[in-house]
C-alpha cells in the first residue's frame, strides 16, 4: 500500500514541477517521467493482487466528517488501476507529437501535462479508496481535470461550449452520486464502503432507490444513451485527440467501475436490478451505434461508439446480476468476466482509434469524413493501426472485441432460464448482433472514406506519416488488441480474479472455481479458429504471390464515363443514406440547400448534417421549460378536478416522506 | 470421425461448383435453354487464375487483401457449418456466433476493397451490403437462439441436429434462414447476379474492379458461402442423425442441398427482384419470422 501512496506523491510532485520549470520540453519530460515512475510503482503493487495475492489494506482515521479512510486494493480495483495508469502515460507520450506545434510557440504546455498527472492521481483516489467523501474528491478531480483538458484550445467558442456542456453533465452525475451516497449515509452515519455494504445487503425500498440513483450517476458518467450521452460527441470532437482517447477509454471507465462496485456492495441483487441494467445498457448500445452510422466528424463518430460500447459492457454486468440472483455462478461469471474484459478491450481499441483520428487531424488539419480520402497511401502505418482498431471495435474475430462479446453472447444464449426470461435473453443477443453489424458498417465507412479512394478535397491531404511518438503509442495499443484477440487466455487471466471477487460468497468456492473456468473453455476453441484463420490467410497470400507474377495498372471502371473526378466518389452521407432513412425518426437529418435555378444557374449548394435527436429535444424542452410549466400551472388552477388531483398527489408525497423518514 | 472429416472436405471442394451449376442449369431449363455444364464454374475459375490482374491506379493494398480475407473467412466458416447434417470439422460451443462474425469479417474487407477503388458505384454497393447485413444479422441470431432453446444445445451442428419433429417454430426459423441465404449469397429477390446495370447491383458492383486470381477468389468465396447456407437449410430439414442412420443422413443431406439449388434456381426464374427500397422490409420479414419462432418456442416450453 505504501507503494501506491508514494506513487500518488510522485504524481503530485510531477504536476507541480511541470508547472514551474522553464522550458516546454522539460515540463513534458517531468510529467512523463513522474507518470512512468508512478505507473511502475502502482503496477508493482497491484499486479500481484490481480493474479491472486491478498488484497492491500491500510487505513487512517481523520476527524469527522471524514471518519475512517480505508485504502484498499482488491482484485477489482487492481484491474482498473492496472490499465488506467499505463494508458494515461501512453496518452501523455502521444501528446508530445500531437502538441508539437505548441512546444515551439509561447504556449505553456506545463499545465496540460500537469492535468494529465492529476488524472492519474484521480484514478488512484477513485479505485483505491473506500470512503464516500474521498471518493467524491477523486470523482471531482477527474471531472475538473478532464474539463480543463478538453478546453485546451479555449479561444475557440465552440470548444468552450463543448467543455461547459461536459462540465454541467458531469455535475448532474455528481448530484445523483451525492443523492445516492447521502441516502446511505443517512441510514448508516458512516462514509465507509464496508458499512455501505452492510446496509445495501438488506432488501429495502431505500436500497432500491439508492441502486437506481447510483446506476443513473454512473451511467451519466459513462455516457449512456439516451439523456446521458449528449455532452459526449461535442466534448470528444472538441478535445485534443489524446484527451478524447483518455476520456473515452480510461476516465469514463470509472462509471463502469462504480456500477460493478455497487453490485458487489449489494450482495445478492433482486431480479429487476439485472433486467434494469440490461435494458438501459441495450438501449445505450443500440442508440449509440445508430448515431455512429451517420456522423461526418470522425471523432464524434468515435464518441458515439463509446456510448455503444459502455452499453455492451453494461449488458455483461446485467447478465452477471441475473446470474447472481438466479444462483447460477456460470452465468454470473460469463456476464461479469465478459463485461469487465470488454472494459479493457474497449480501452485498448478506442484509444487506438482516437489516436488514429488524431494522426489524421495532425497531418491534414481536418477530421471531416466528407473531405478526406486516400490517406492509406500517405500514412500507411496509421492506416494499418486504424484498421486494426476498426476490426476490433466491430467485434470481428480474431481481434479482442470478439473475445469479450463472445462471453456475453454465451451468457445470453446459454442461460438456463425459464420461458419468457429465456426469450428476452435471446432477444438481447439479437440486439447485440445488430449492434455488431451496424458497428461494422460505421467502421467500414469511417476507414473507407478517410483512408481509401482519393482525397475528396485536394487540400485535405497529408504530406507524410504522423510523428514517431504518436506512432509508438498506436503501435503499442494495436499490439495489445492483437494479443488480447489471438490469445484470449491473456485477457481472461486478467479478469479471473476480479470476477472471483464479484462472485465471492454467491456459491461454495468449489462451484465458483468451476464457473471461473467456463470462459476459458468457451474461448479455447475460438483461439484455435483464430489461428486457423491466420494460417489460411497466410496460405492464400502465399498462393497468390506464386500465381500473380505481374499486374497492370489502369483507371477505375467508371461505367463508361471517362471524366471521373474524386468529388464524384461515394460520400459519407450517401454511404449511410439508406440506413439512416430507415431510422429517420431517431436519426434526423438537417438539410440546408440552395439549389441552382433557371436555365443558366450560378452556384448552388447543399449541406446535410445528422443531428442528435435527443439533444435537440432536450434543449427544446429546457428552452421552453418555463413556458410549459406556466401553462401547466394555469391549467391546474383553472380546472377543479385537476387541482384536486394535484393536491392529492402532493399530500401522498408528503405523507410518504414523513412515514419513510420516521422509520429508523 | 476421420471419414466424416474427409467427407466434409470433399463436399466443400466439389459441392460449391456443382451447386452453382445446379442453380444455373435450373434457370436455363426453365428459360428453354440447355445451359452451361454443371462444372462450368470450375473452368471459369481456372481461366481466371491464369490471367494477369489489372489494378486501378487509385487503389492501395486493401484491394489485394479484400479477396484473400473474403475467401479465408468463407473457408473457415464453411468448416464450422454443417454440410452433412450433424457433423462439421470445427464444432464447439457457440461456434455459430463465430460463423456469423467470420462472414462479417469477410464482408467488411470486401466492402473496403470496393471503397478502395474510389468508384461511386462500388461505394454504393458497399453501402447496400452493409445496410442489409445489419438488418439480417439479428434474424440469424434469433433463429439460432430459438433452435438452441429447442434443442438445449450450444454448437451449430448440435443445434440443427434432427430434433424429430417439425413444429411451427422450426418452420418460421426456416423461413428466416432462407431469407438469410438470399441476402448473404446475394440472390434474387434481393440481388440479381446476372444483372448488367451497375446501379441495380449489390454484390456484383463491389467486385467490378477485381480481375484475374482476385476475382477467382471472390467467386469461390461467394459459391462457398451459398453452398454453406444451403447446407444449413438442409440440416434444418434433415430428419436423420449421423449416429443412428449415417448413410441415410449423408444421402438426404446431399439431396436436400441439391434440392435447395433447384429451389434457388426456380425462385430466380419465377420471381422478379425486389425494388431496392423494399429490401429493408424484406429483411424485416426474416426478423419477424425469427421473433415468432423464438416466441413460439419459449411460450410452448420447448415443444414448438
Amino acid at each position: 500500500m505504501t507503494l501506491v501512496i508514494v506513487a500518488a506523491s510522485v504524481l503530485i510532485l510531477g504536476a507541480i514541477l511541470a508547472c514551474l520549470v522553464p522550458s516546454n520540453g522539460h515540463r513534458a519530460a517531468i510529467s512523463i517521467v513522474s507518470q512512468a515512475l508512478a505507473t511502475a510503482l502502482v503496477e508493482w503493487a497491484v499486479l500481484p493482487v490481480l493474479f491472486g495475492a491478498a488484497e492491500l489494506r491500510s487505513s487512517f482515521v481523520r476527524p469527522p466528517p471524514v471518519d475512517e479512510v480505508a485504502l484498499r486494493v482488491d482484485a477489482l480495483s487492481a484491474f482498473f488501476l492496472a490499465f488506467s495508469l499505463p494508458m494515461t502515460l501512453l496518452g501523455s507520450i502521444y501528446a508530445l507529437g500531437y502538441l508539437e506545434a505548441y512546444f515551439k510557440k509561447a504556449r505553456h504546455v506545463g499545465f496540460h501535462f500537469a492535468l494529465l498527472n492529476l488524472t492519474s492521481l484521480a484514478f488512484i483516489l477513485i479505485y483505491a479508496l473506500r470512503n464516500g467523501l474521498v471518493f467524491f474528491f477523486g470523482w471531482e478531480l477527474a471531472a475538473i481535470s478532464a474539463w480543463l483538458l478538453v478546453i485546451w484550445d479555449y479561444p475557440n467558442q465552440r470548444i468552450r461550449f463543448a467543455g461547459f456542456n461536459y462540465l454541467v453533465s458531469t455535475h448532474f452525475s455528481f448530484l445523483f452520486l451525492l443523492a445516492g451516497f447521502l441516502v446511505i449515509h443517512a441510514r448508516t452515519r458512516s462514509w465507509d464502503f464496508d458499512s455501505f455494504a452492510a446496509f445495501l445487503h438488506q432488501p429495502s425500498l431505500a436500497r432500491s432507490v439508492t441502486f437506481v440513483l447510483l446506476m443513473t450517476s454512473f451511467g451519466l458518467k459513462s455516457a449512456f444513451f439516451p439523456f446521458f450521452h449528449t455532452w459526449l460527441p461535442r466534448a470528444h470532437s472538441a478535445a485534443p485527440a489524446h484527451v478524447s482517447a483518455l476520456m473515452s477509454g480510461v476516465i469514463h471507465k470509472a462509471g463502469l467501475y462504480g456500477m460493478v462496485r455497487v453490485m458487489t456492495l449489494v450482495g445478492e441483487p433482486e431480479e429487476w436490478m439485472g433486467w434494469y441494467v440490461i435494458a438501459f445498457s441495450a438501449t445505450s448500445a443500440v442508440g449509440g451505434v445508430l448515431y455512429t452510422a451517420a456522423q461526418r466528424d470522425l471523432k464524434r463518430l468515435l464518441g458515439y461508439s463509446s456510448t455503444e460500447n459502455v452499453g455492451i459492457a453494461g449488458m455483461g454486468f446485467g447478465i452477471g446480476c441475473l446470474g447472481l440472483t438466479w444462483h447460477n455462478p456460470t452465468l454470473a461469471t460469463l456476464g461479469f468476466a465478459g463485461g469487465i474484459l470488454h472494459v479493457l478491450n474497449h480501452a485498448t481499441f478506442k484509444c487506438l482509434l482516437f489516436y488514429g483520428a488524431g494522426s489524421i487531424y495532425r497531418m491534414t488539419h481536418t477530421i471531416d469524413l466528407e473531405r478526406l480520402g486516400g490517406l492509406a497511401k500517405k500514412m500507411p502505418l496509421t492506416a494499418l493501426f486504424f484498421l486494426v482498431g476498426g476490426v476490433a471495435i466491430s467485434a470481428l474475430p480474431p481481434l479482442n472485441g470478439f473475445v469479450s462479446e463472445l462471453c456475453i453472447y454465451a451468457g445470453l444464449l446459454g442461460a438456463s432460464a425459464s420461458g419468457v426470461a429465456r426469450g428476452l435473453l435471446v432477444g438481447t443477443a439479437a440486439v447485440l448482433a445488430f449492434v455488431g453489424a451496424v458497428s461494422a458498417l460505421s467502421m467500414t465507412r469511417a476507414f473507407g472514406l478517410s483512408f481509401l479512394g482519393a482525397p475528396r478535397d485536394p487540400t485535405a491531404t497529408a504530406h507524410g506519416e504522423a510523428p514517431r511518438s504518436m506512432l509508438f503509442t498506436m503501435a503499442l495499443h494495436a499490439a495489445g488488441v492483437v494479443v488480447l484477440g489471438l490469445v484470449p487466455a491473456t485477457g481472461l487471466s486478467l479478469v479471473r480474479e476480479p470476477s472471483r471477487f464479484v462472485l465471492a460468497g454467491a456459491a461454495p468456492s468449489a462451484v465458483i472455481e468451476q464457473a471461473l473456468a467456463t470462459p476459458l473453455e468457451i474461448l479455447a476453441p475460438v483461439a484455435r479458429v483464430g489461428a486457423i484463420l491466420v494460417a489460411t490467410l497466410a496460405t492464400l497470400a502465399l498462393l497468390r504471390a506464386l500465381l500473380v507474377r505481374a499486374s497492370r495498372v489502369h483507371v477505375t471502371w467508371g461505367c463508361g464515363y471517362t471524366r471521373v473526378s474524386p468529388r464524384m466518389q461515394y460520400s459519407g452521407s450517401s454511404f449511410s443514406a439508406q440506413f439512416r432513412a430507415f431510422f429517420g425518426a431517431i436519426l434526423p437529418l438537417l438539410r440546408r440547400e440552395k439549389l441552382p435555378i433557371g436555365p443558366f444557374p450560378a452556384t448552388g449548394e447543399i449541406k446535410t448534417h445528422c443531428v442528435d435527436a435527443v439533444e435537440r429535444r432536450m434543449f427544446k424542452v429546457l428552452g421552453e421549460g418555463e413556458a410549459t410549466i406556466r401553462r401547466l400551472v394555469e391549467r391546474i388552477s383553472d380546472d377543479a378536478r385537476l387541482s384536486f388531483a394535484a393536491g392529492l398527489a402532493v399530500l401522498v408525497v408528503v405523507m410518504g416522506v414523513v412515514v419513510m423518514g420516521a422509520r429508523p | 470421425m476421420n471419414a466424416w472429416a474427409a467427407l466434409h472436405v470433399a463436399l466443400l471442394l466439389v459441392g460449391p461448383i456443382y451447386f452453382v451449376g445446379i442453380v444455373n442449369r435450373t434457370k436455363s431449363i426453365w428459360g428453354g435453354r440447355r445451359g452451361p455444364r454443371l462444372d462450368q464454374l470450375f473452368h471459369d475459375l481456372v481461366r481466371l487464375l491464369r490471367k494477369e490482374p489489372v489494378y486501378s491506379e487509385t487503389t492501395s493494398v486493401l484491394v489485394r487483401a479484400g479477396p484473400l480475407v473474403a475467401l479465408a473467412t468463407a473457408i473457415v466458416a464453411a468448416a464450422i457449418a454443417p454440410v452433412v447434417s450433424g457433423y462439421s470439422i470445427l464444432s464447439f460451443p457457440y461456434d455459430f456466433v463465430v460463423f456469423a462474425y467470420l462472414l462479417g469479417l469477410g464482408r467488411m474487407f470486401l466492402m473496403l476493397a470496393a471503397l478502395d477503388t474510389g468508384s461511386a458505384f462500388e461505394g454504393m454497393g458497399a453501402s447496400r451490403e452493409a445496410t442489409f447485413a445489419s438488418f439480417i444479422e439479428p434474424a440469424f441470431f434469433l433463429t439460432l437462439g430459438s433452435f438452441a432453446v429447442l434443442s438445449g444445445e450450444s454448437s451449430f451442428v448440435r443445434i440443427l441436429a434432427p430434433s424429430g419433429h417439425l413444429g411451427a417454430g422450426v418452420i418460421f426459423g426456416f423461413v428466416a434462414l432462407l431469407i438469410f441465404l438470399q441476402i448473404e449469397a446475394a440472390r434474387i429477390p434481393v440481388d440479381d447476379p446476372n444483372t448488367h446495370l451497375e446501379l441495380t447491383m449489390i454484390h456484383e458492383v463491389m467486385i467490378l474492379d477485381h480481375s484475374g486470381p482476385d476475382l477467382a477468389a471472390l467467386q469461390t468465396a461467394a459459391a462457398l458461402k451459398m453452398f454453406t447456407c444451403a447446407g444449413i437449410l438442409a440440416a434444418v430439414l434433415n430428419p436423420f442423425g449421423i449416429e443412428t442412420h449415417p448413410a441415410a443422413a449423408t444421402v438426404t443431406s446431399i439431396a436436400l442441398i441439391a434440392a435447395t439449388g433447384v429451389g434457388v434456381g426456380l425462385v430466380e426464374s419465377l420471381v422478379a427482384r425486389l425494388r431496392m427500397s423494399a429490401l429493408p422490409r424484406y429483411a424485416l420479414v426474416a426478423v419477424l419470422a425469427s421473433v415468432v419462432s423464438v416466441g413460439l418456442v419459449v411460450l410452448r416450453g420447448g415443444n414448438a
